[in-house]
């Protein structure tokens, strides 16, 4: 389970600070896929990173199976599945030589990573290209290597950033149905997305953020009946108070 | 730190590098073909030029040859071969058109006949002594040559021993042993060698660092388990052992390069013996670990691959500074001087080339020294490990 309490974030730039996340609250339960959604530039980025112990808080806290980063890091990594907005793979390795390099760096051995990355290749359907050296790999091909890579060690729970940015249709099928699977199997699920439709398709529970701050939570249907809106779509816009880059 | 953590990165990113054909190219092919190459090309160049201008035909301009027929003949009997004189002697030295040129003063056989110091001059340019000094020196030996016979001949015909004008008798005695006469190519070879060793590791400290956030693999990498410091202590030793291992290859290439020269091109007495080879490596191995500490911070600080090259002219030119100023001033060694990175591994190769010995203080100053200024560069670049612009630049 993963919950964040009045979390905060500012940056410097040459024009002056800005406050990317600006008091972020919310909470994604195990057995559920909790969406963040928001425009470009609304902080869920940051917010993640913070999650996952990237970034520090300026004020606020983060808590990964009631653990602080803070004060656990090593112990908060070993409970996250990180699929980051930068997903670079090693080229000069193998998909498969990739996932392992990460489940070493989990502690596992080589018989556990060989069992975990064939349960993995299975479910993202990786066999054609798993022993195949990353150069030259699709864009989908390298996404679904990262979330291998990224849930090799069996997290409790597992955050996506913007998990299906620049993939085709079918990839994006397939990247829901395992999602999907994550949930089953009783994890929490914790993804990002500027997508309406696809956070309103996937998600049991959704946070809108939108200039750093949650402006609306709930189930879609909580999110409906609190903006008085009837429409999923205009219920978002109504909570972020414009449609700015929430259409895909 | 975990040392398991270390190892599995260490092993990630020799496979990297030894996967990238461009880097093990340069790294175990040009380097040990261009290294002896250039210091065996620069040898047998500067013999081969030392043996022309002592043993071959001296060509020599003279202006005014008709003023001192019996110098010229003299000189002619001594393998001079008498060149007319250019139209402007002092351009023709300057645009290396002839190495020196004679002149003999209009007033010389009037000079002579009268038994005063008659005059001749010896034009050259003092500016280029590796093309020209051999042939200033052939000259200035003959024509000393020449005044000494005459003088001598001058006092035996007014009845005065030799002896008299010649109250010292010089004698010298050179006490260099057969290593510390040293070649060009051993002078170039210690600056070769720290070069090597401070960024040879380069492309991958740079392309294990900046790299890998340019291609985003390092924040994946920062949100394992895996402590910075692990990682980072990681990937500087496989920068420092690529570069080691690129530097044997190269050092090993050298000695081979020594038995296939011809015997006498070079001065192959010079000390590269199992036993030197390992003195060597523990003079380099604080600089190979330095180069690969500071390499790795400057990636870590760079925000881009292109702004960490950008850094390197004044990589390659720290260790230049010591030759620099040893070729200008050459000091005495203390004990002190081998605290001085790089001016202190300079003093000690040429050491071991010239086969010295080297005190256990002297050892433990320059090695001690060495490895404290690794641990400060691997604090700064822990440092800048755990800054948060370095994953999260975008």
């Amino acid at each position: 389970m993963l919950r964040v309490e009045g979390l905060r974030k500012a940056f410097r730039t040459r024009t002056g600070p800005v406050q990317a996340v600006d008091g972020v609250s919310f909470e994604a339960p195990d057995g559920q896929i909790t969406g963040l959604l928001g425009p470009n530039g609304a902080g869920k980025t940051t917010t993640l990173r913070m999650l996952y112990t990237l970034m520090s808080p300026d004020a606020g806290r983060v808590l990964v199976d009631g653990a602080d980063p803070a004060l656990e890091p090593v112990r908060v990594r070993s409970a996250l599945g990180v699929l980051p907005d930068a997903r670079g793979i090693y080229k000069r390795l193998t998909a498969r030589e990739n996932v392992a390099y990460f489940g070493h760096l989990h502690g596992m051995d080589d018989r556990l990573i060989e069992v975990r990355t064939q349960r993995l290749v299975e479910a993202l359907d990786m066999r054609d290209f798993i022993d195949r050296r990353a150069e030259g790999f699709s864009q989908g091909q390298r996404t679904k290597t990262a979330i291998a890579r990224a849930l090799v060690h069996d997290p409790r729970n597992v955050v996506l950033d913007e998990p299906t940015n620049g993939l085709d249709v079918m990839t994006t099928r397939s990247l829901r149905v395992f999602l999907l699977g994550l949930r089953a199997e009783g994890r929490c699920v914790l993804l990002s997305s500027h997508i309406m439709q696809e956070v309103a398709q996937l998600c049991d529970r959704i946070v809108v953020i939108a200039h750093g701050r949650v402006v609306a939570e709930g189930t879609p249907d909580e999110l409906r009946a609190a903006t008085g809106c009837a429409n999923l779509e205009d219920a978002f816009v109504h909570a972020i108070g414009s449609d700015e880059g929430l259409f895909a | 730190m975990s040392a398991r953590a270390m190892w599995v990165v260490l092993r990630k990113e020799l496979l990297d590098a030894f996967r990238d054909r461009r880097m093990v190219l340069v790294a175990f092919l040009v380097m040990p073909l261009a290294v002896p190459l250039v210091l065996a090309g620069t040898t047998a160049l500067g013999a081969r030029k030392q043996a022309q201008q002592l043993e071959s035909r001296l060509q020599l301009p003279v202006i005014g040859a008709e003023h001192a027929p019996n110098l010229v003949d003299w000189l002619r009997q001594r393998n001079v071969e008498i060149l007319p004189a250019p139209e402007d002697a002092d351009a023709a030295v300057r645009t290396q058109r002839h190495d020196v040129v004679l002149r003999i003063d209009p007033e010389y056989s009037i000079e002579w006949r009268a038994g005063r110091p008659a005059q001749v001059e010896v034009i050259f340019d003092s500016s280029r002594p590796l093309a020209s000094g051999a042939t200033i020196a052939r000259v200035r030996g003959l024509l000393d040559g020449y005044a000494q016979t005459v003088g001598t001949l001058r006092l035996v015909a007014r009845g005065i021993h030799p002896a008299v004008a010649a109250p010292l008798l010089i004698g010298t005695r050179d006490v260099a042993t057969p290593e510390s006469r040293f070649d060009l190519s051993q002078q170039l070879l210690p600056y070769l060698l720290l070069l090597l060793a401070f960024i040879g590791g380069m492309q991958l400290a740079i392309d294990a660092t900046a790299g890998e956030r340019e291609r985003q693999s390092l924040e994946p990498l920062l949100a394992t388990p895996a402590s910075r410091e692990s990682i980072i202590s990681a990937k500087i030793l496989a920068t420092a052992l690529f570069a080691l291992t690129s530097i044997t290859v190269t050092l090993l290439a050298y000695r081979v390069s020594f038995d296939l020269m011809p015997t006498g091109m070079v001065d192959a007495s010079f000390e590269l013996g199992p036993a030197a080879l390992a003195r060597l490596f523990v003079v380099i191995l604080p600089v190979v670990l330095l180069g690969a500490t500071v390499l790795t911070a400057l990636a870590a600080f760079a925000r881009s691959y292109r702004e960490a090259q950008g850094y390197l002219p004044l990589l390659i030119f720290l260790p230049m500074v010591p030759t620099l100023v040893l070729m200008v001033a050459p000091v005495r060694t203390q004990l002190w001087m081998l605290a001085v990175p790089f001016l202190g591994q300079n003093q000690l190769i040429l050491r071991v080339l010239r086969g010295e010995s080297i005190s256990a203080a002297e050892w433990l100053v320059n090695v001690g020294a060495g490895l404290l200024l690794v641990a400060v560069a691997w604090v700064i670049a822990a440092r800048l490990y755990h800054r948060e612009q370095l994953a999260a630049s975008s």
